[in-house]
C-alpha cells in the first residue's frame, strides 16, 4: 500500500469529515466500546455526521435499511461503527459482521478501513477477505472458522453458502452490510444477494441488513429488496448532494459528410490539449476497445507521458490493474483512461477532473462518474464530455438538461429469475441439504421471490432433481438428490462443477493472453482470437502485440513491431440510453426542429443537424421519423422512435415478424439508441405497410413471442440463462478435462430444447427475459401507443441520412425471415451470380 | 457420389452410404454431469438415418467415426433403443474408429456391427475418420464438423457442408446435436451445403470468414 498523498491524510481512509461545528448529540453507541471507537474518530479529526449517528442509533435499536449518501462521504463508517461497538462489547469469537462488495478489486481497501477503528479496541477482533483472489491456505483455515469480520463478493458468499457447514459458520452473524447496493440490484448478482440474505436470516434470526446506494429513483424497492419484504426498512440520508458542473469540449468544426458526423480522433488532440499532467484526471470511455485506441492516441501525442498515463479496463491483468490504482493513489499516475472497472469502489483521493468520452448513456452513470472527482463531501465534482460523433453533442445537451432537472433514472430489481433460483436450490442442496416447505418459505422471503408460485417452485426443483419434467424423468440425470424428505448433493463431480459455476455474471467465452515467454496480460474474448491469424496484430493493455498461437485457451503473443491493425471487441458492456436521457433527447431534437439551437453544444452539431434537415427531417415531438431508400444493399426502411436501442431490438423484430405476413421476406435488422433499420434483399412495399395497424397493441404479447421465436433474441438471452442454470459450463481452467465431453454452445442446446421441450422451464425464462429486457415490455406498450396514435413522417431519401448512416454501420446479424432455407440460398446465388456479372 | 441433404454420402457402384459424427449418447453423457437435455435426438438422427438408407437401397452402412459419443452415454437405454432401430435393417454395417470411440473395446452384440480401424480402402476410396491425405486413394472422412457461413446482403446462414478438397472429402456431422467448424476453402476445393431437403453448391469464395 502505497503512503497517501499529504491532502488525503485529513480524510482518512474512505473519507470522512474534517469541519463539523454543529454541537453532537448524545451519542447512539453503546458505553465502553462505543466511547472508544468515538474518541478513535476524533482521533482521526472527524466529528461524525448526522447521519452516521442516525445510522449508528438506528442498528442500536435493531432496525435495518438503506443508507444513501454521496460516495466518500462516510457511508462505509456509518454502516460499520455501531455492529463493530456491539461486536466488542460482547467478546464472541466467530463471524458476527458480513461485508459484502460487488468488485473483488476494492477488498482490500475495505480491508484496511474496517481495520482502522480495531487499534482503538482492546478486543480480539480479526478482519479478513474471502473472494476469487484469497489464496487456497486462508481458504482452508476459513473453511473451519471464519474472522469476526468478512468482507466477500456475492459468488464468493454463494459459494460460502455450498458449505456443509454453513448453518454453523453463520449462525453468530449479527450484520450484513451490503455496499454499492445500486449496482447489484437490477441485475441477476442481485437476486443471488436477496437469496442469500434470506438463507442467512435463516441461519440468524436477528440478523440486521445495511444497504448502501448511491442516489436512485426507487430507493424505497431498493431497501425493501436488501431487507426482505417483511421488514420495514430504516432509511439514513446525507443531505450532502454534491453541486456537479458539467462542460462540453466542443469540435472546431463539424462536417456534415462524409462519415455523416463521425469526429472519430479530431478530439483527441483537442483533449490532449486540455489535459494537464498536474491535475490528476480519469478519462472514461464506454468500451473497452475505445479505451484502448484512446490510451494509445494519447501516448502518440504525448510520448513524455509514459510514466504517468496508464490504461485501466475489465480484461487486463489483476496485478496491472491494482499498479494503476496504487499509482493514482500515491500521485505517481496523473491520468488514467478506463471504463466502468473505475466506476466504483477505490477511493482516489486526488483525482480532481474527469472525462467522458462519448456519451454517458444516463444521468445516474453520469452523477456517478462525475463524483469520482473532487472526492471530498461538499465539494463541486467536474465533468467534461468529450464527443466522439456529432449527434453526441445533442444527447450531451439533453444530458446537462436532465441533470438539471435531477432526472435519475430507477433500477428494478429482477422478479423471479427461475435460473437464479436453480442454482440456488443446488447451492443449498450442497450447503447442508434442505426440506422443500422450508426453503420455498426461506425464498419467499425475499423481494425478488415473494410471489413466486408453488407450482413455479416445484418446477424448479424438479428441473435440478429429475432433470425433465415429472413424467419423463432421465434415469441417468444425477444433480440433486432426495433422500426422503431432504434435498442434498451426493455425487462429487456435480458438487465440483456447481462450485465452478457459481455466480450469475454473464461471461463471453474468454481466453488467457500471455507472452510466449509466459507473462500474463489479461483476457480476450475467444470470438476475437478465432479471427485472428498468426503474424495479425492487435493492441491490448495499450501495448502492441503479434498473435503467434492458440493453445489450451491462451492465445500466446509477442510485441509486434509495427503499428497494430485491430483492436480486439468485446461484446455486452453497451449500455442503452436510459429512459430518463431518451427522453430528454427527443426533447431536444424537437426544439433544435423548431430552431431553438439554444446553448454551444447544440451551435457545434448544427452542420449535422440542417444536413439532416436538408435531406430529411429533423425528428419531431409530435410524429415518428421514417426514411426510405436504396442502395447497393438492397431496400431500406428507417424509423427513430429514440427509444434506447432495447426496446428498438424488441421492436424492430416485431415490425419484421408484421411485415412479413404481408409479404414473403427476409429482412436483416440494426438497432442503435435513436432508431432501427430493416434491410431487405427484394423490393418491399413499406411506404403502403407503415400503417398505424402496424403498431397495434393487440396481440402483443403473442407477435413479440412469435418473432423472438423467429429471430435470435431468445437464443442469445438462452446463452445467460443456460449459464446461470449450470446447463453451460465456463471454460474454467482446471476444468477443462473432465468436462470436454459435456461442452456445448447454449445455442446448440436451446435448439435441441425448443425443438423437443419448447415449453421447458428455461426457455420460458429465456423468453421473458427477452420480453422485459430486449422489449422493456412497459416502455414498448408505450412506445407502440404514441407509434399508434402519431402521424409518422414518411420520407423518401437518396442516400442514408445523418442519422440512418450510424445503423448502417451497426448491424446487429439478427435476421428475420419466413422463407425456407433453400429459397434464401437459392436468393443468394442469384445476387452473387448478378454481382459478379456486374464487376466482370 | 451422390451429396444428400440427410447428412450422407452415397456412392453408388459400391452399394455404399458414409455418415460421420454421429455421437450417440451425448445427452446421456450431459445427464450424468447434472445437465438435462432431451434424449429423442437420437430417434430422429435413427429416423433420418433410416431415411437415408431407403432412398439409396444401399447395402452398407459405412460409420466413419465416433459413433459413441462418451462410455458414459452407453447407457443400457441408448443400447436398446439403437438395437430396435437396427432390427429394421437388413444391411451390413461397419465403424471405422473414431476418437470418441477410442474407449469402447466393442461394440454391443445386439448392433451387429464391424469395428474397423484406422480405416477401410474401398476400390479407389478410403474411408477414415481423421481427414488425413492417403497415397493412391481418395479420402472419405469427418471429425471436424464443417459448416459454412453465407452472407448476401441482408440475410445471413450458417449451413451443415460437405468440404471437398483435392485429396480428401469431409462429410457433415450427422448428429443435428453437435456444434461446428466454420471452413474457408482454399483454391480447389468445393462447399457443398445442405439447405433443408436440399444441397446446395456454394461458390467457394462466397464461404465468408465471420459474417
Amino acid at each position: 500500500m502505497p503512503p497517501r498523498r499529504r491532502s488525503r491524510s485529513s480524510t482518512g481512509p474512505r473519507g470522512s469529515t474534517r469541519v463539523l461545528v454543529a454541537p453532537s448529540p448524545p451519542s447512539p453507541l453503546p458505553e465502553g466500546e462505543g466511547e472508544e471507537l468515538l474518541s478513535w474518530f476524533r482521533a482521526q479529526g472527524w466529528t461524525p455526521f448526522p447521519f452516521q449517528l442516525e445510522a449508528w442509533a438506528a442498528y442500536a435499536r435493531g432496525q435495518s435499511g438503506l443508507i444513501h449518501v454521496p460516495t466518500g462521504a462516510g457511508k462505509t463508517y456509518a454502516a460499520y461503527i455501531g455492529p463493530l461497538a456491539e461486536v466488542a462489547r460482547h467478546r464472541q469469537k466467530g463471524l458476527q459482521i458480513l461485508y459484502v462488495t460487488p468488485l473483488r478489486a476494492v477488498s482490500r481497501d475495505i480491508e484496511l478501513a474496517l481495520n482502522a477503528p480495531l487499534s482503538a479496541l482492546d478486543a480480539d477482533i480479526t478482519v479478513e477477505s474471502r473472494t476469487g483472489d484469497t489464496s487456497s491456505s486462508v481458504r482452508r483455515r476459513q473453511r473451519e472458522r471464519l474472522p469476526e469480520v468478512l468482507i466477500t463478493t456475492p459468488e464468493s458468499l454463494s459459494l460460502l453458502l455450498c458449505n456443509e457447514r454453513a448453518h454453523e459458520l453463520f449462525a453468530s452473524l449479527r450484520c450484513v452490510i451490503v455496499d454499492e447496493w445500486h449496482e447489484l440490484l437490477g441485475s441477476k448478482r442481485g437476486t443471488q444477494v436477496e437469496l442469500a440474505l434470506a438463507r442467512l436470516r435463516r441461519f440468524s434470526p436477528a440478523l440486521r441488513t445495511w444497504a448502501l446506494s448511491a442516489t436512485l429513483a426507487n430507493l424505497d424497492e431498493a431497501a425493501r429488496a436488501a431487507v426482505g419484504p417483511h421488514v420495514t426498512p430504516a432509511f439514513i440520508r446525507a443531505g450532502l448532494d454534491r453541486p456537479v458542473r458539467v462542460e462540453t469540449l466542443l469540435p472546431d468544426s463539424v462536417d456534415a459528410f462524409p462519415w455523416a458526423g463521425h469526429l472519430g480522433f479530431s478530439m483527441l488532440r483537442k483533449v490532449a490539449d486540455w489535459l494537464d499532467p498536474e491535475r490528476s484526471t480519469l478519462l472514461f470511455t464506454n468500451t473497452r476497445s475505445q479505451a484502448e485506441r484512446w490510451y494509445e492516441g494519447l501516448r502518440f501525442l504525448h510520448p513524455e507521458w509514459e510514466d504517468i498515463l496508464a490504461l485501466h479496463h475489465g480484461s487486463i491483468d489483476r496485478e496491472a490493474r491494482e499498479r494503476v490504482e496504487g499509482g493514482l493513489k500515491d500521485g505517481s499516475v496523473r491520468l488514467v483512461v478506463a471504463t466502468s472497472s473505475l466506476d466504483l469502489g477505490v477511493d482516489f483521493g486526488p483525482v480532481e477532473r474527469v472525462v467522458q468520452v462519448a456519451s454517458p448513456k444516463g444521468i445516474a452513470r453520469t452523477l456517478q462518474r462525475a463524483g469520482r472527482s473532487a472526492h471530498r463531501p461538499g465539494a463541486t465534482a467536474q465533468l467534461l464530455f468529450v464527443p466522439t460523433h456529432a449527434l453526441e453533442l445533442v444527447e450531451m445537451s439533453a444530458a446537462r438538461e436532465a441533470l438539471a432537472h435531477g432526472e435519475v433514472e430507477p433500477r428494478a430489481p429482477l422478479r423471479q429469475p427461475l435460473d437464479v433460483l436453480a442454482q440456488h436450490l443446488v447451492t443449498c442442496a450442497l450447503g447442508g441439504g434442505f426440506t422443500r416447505d422450508a426453503l420455498l418459505a426461506e425464498v419467499r422471503d425475499t423481494l425478488a421471490y415473494q410471489q413466486l408460485s408453488e407450482e413455479d417452485f416445484d418446477r424448479t426443483l424438479v428441473l435440478v432433481t429429475e432433470g425433465g419434467p415429472t413424467l419423463r424423468a432421465y434415469p441417468q440425470f444425477r444433480r440433486v438428490q432426495r433422500l426422503e424428505d431432504r434435498y442434498v448433493v451426493a455425487d462429487t463431480r456435480v458438487a465440483r462443477l456447481h462450485r465452478l459455476n457459481v455466480g450469475t455474471i454473464a461471461s463471453n467465452a474468454s481466453v488467457e493472453l500471455r507472452y510466449l515467454k509466459g507473462a500474463r496480460l489479461g483476457t480476450v474474448e475467444e470470438s476475437f482470437v478465432s479471427r485472428l491469424r498468426p503474424g495479425d496484430t492487435f493492441l491490448f493493455a495499450g501495448k502492441r502485440l503479434e498473435f503467434r498461437l492458440m493453445k489450451d485457451l491462451t492465445a500466446y503473443v509477442r510485441a509486434a513491431k509495427e503499428r497494430a491493425s485491430a483492436t480486439p471487441r468485446w461484446s455486452g458492456g453497451r449500455l442503452p440510453l436510459s429512459g430518463s436521457l431518451a427522453t430528454a433527447v427527443r426533447r431536444t431534437f424537437h426544439a433544435v426542429r423548431h430552431g431553438h439551437f439554444d446553448n454551444a453544444e447544440l451551435e457545434a452539431a448544427r452542420p449535422v443537424l440542417e444536413a439532416q434537415a436538408r435531406l430529411s427531417r429533423l425528428p419531431s415531438r409530435d410524429a415518428c421519423l421514417a426514411e426510405l431508400c436504396q442502395t447497393r444493399e438492397g431496400h431500406h426502411l428507417f424509423l427513430y422512435p429514440f427509444e434506447g436501442r432495447l426496446v428498438h431490438e424488441g421492436l424492430a423484430a416485431l415490425l419484421a415478424l408484421r411485415l412479413t405476413r404481408l409479404q414473403k421476406a427476409t429482412f436483416s435488422l440494426a438497432v442503435n439508441d435513436y432508431g432501427l433499420e430493416l434491410l431487405t434483399s427484394s423490393p418491399f412495399p413499406f411506404e403502403e405497410a407503415l400503417r398505424p395497424a402496424l403498431f397495434t397493441r393487440e396481440r402483443l404479447v403473442e407477435d413479440i413471442l412469435e418473432s423472438v421465436n423467429l429471430g435470435e433474441l431468445a437464443r442469445r438471452q438462452f446463452r445467460d440463462v443456460a449459464r446461470v442454470a449450470g446447463l453451460v459450463l465456463p471454460g474454467l481452467p482446471g476444468a477443462r478435462k473432465s468436462t470436454r465431453q459435456v461442452q456445448a454452445s447454449a445455442g446448440l442446446l436451446y435448439d435441441v430444447f425448443a425443438r423437443y421441450e419448447p415449453d421447458h422451464l428455461l426457455l420460458a425464462q429465456a423468453r421473458r427475459e427477452v420480453l422485459e429486457q430486449h422489449f422493456e415490455q412497459v416502455r414498448l406498450v408505450s412506445t407502440l401507443e404514441r407509434l399508434e396514435g402519431t402521424p409518422l413522417e414518411c420520407v423518401h431519401v437518396p442516400r442514408p441520412t445523418p442519422l440512418g448512416f450510424p445503423l448502417v454501420v451497426e448491424r446487429i446479424g439478427a435476421t428475420v425471415s419466413n422463407e425456407s432455407l433453400a429459397e434464401r440460398v437459392e436468393r443468394m446465388k442469384e445476387r452473387w451470380l448478378r454481382e459478379d456479372s456486374l464487376s466482370a | 457420389m451422390e451429396l444428400r441433404p440427410e447428412r450422407a454420402l452415397y456412392w453408388p457402384e459400391g452399394g455404399v452410404l458414409a455418415v460421420a459424427d454421429l455421437h450417440w449418447g451425448k445427452p446421456e453423457s450431459f445427464h450424468q454431469h447434472g445437465i438435462p437435455l432431451p434424449p429423442e435426438v437420437l430417434e430422429d438422427d435413427l429416423a433420418r438415418l433410416s431415411a437415408a438408407l431407403h432412398a439409396t437401397g444401399a447395402r452398407r452402412l459405412l460409420l466413419v467415426g465416433d459413433l459413441v459419443h462418451s462410455r458414459r452415454g452407453l447407457t443400457p437405454e441408448v443400447v436398446r433403443r439403437v438395437a430396435d432401430w437396427r432390427t429394421g435393417h437388413d444391411v451390413e454395417m461397419v465403424l471405422v474408429r473414431g476418437n470418441h470411440d477410442r474407449h469402447l473395446d466393442a461394440l454391443p452384440a445386439a448392433w451387429r456391427m464391424e469395428l474397423l480401424e484406422p480405416h477401410l480402402d474401398e476400390g479407389p476410396f478410403r474411408f477414415a475418420h481423421h481427414p488425413e491425405p492417403a497415397r493412391g486413394h481418395y479420402v472419405w472422412a469427418g471429425h471436424l464438423h464443417p459448416t459454412v457461413r453465407l452472407s448476401s446482403g441482408a440475410d445471413r446462414l450458417r449451413l451443415p457442408c460437405f468440404h471437398l478438397g483435392t485429396d480428401v472429402g469431409v462429410l457433415p456431422a450427422f448428429s443435428a446435436f453437435t456444434g461446428g467448424m466454420d471452413i474457408r476453402p482454399r483454391a480447389g476445393e468445393r462447399l457443398f451445403a445442405i439447405a433443408g431437403d436440399s444441397v446446395v453448391e456454394v461458390p467457394s469464395q462466397r464461404a465468408s470468414r465471420n459474417a
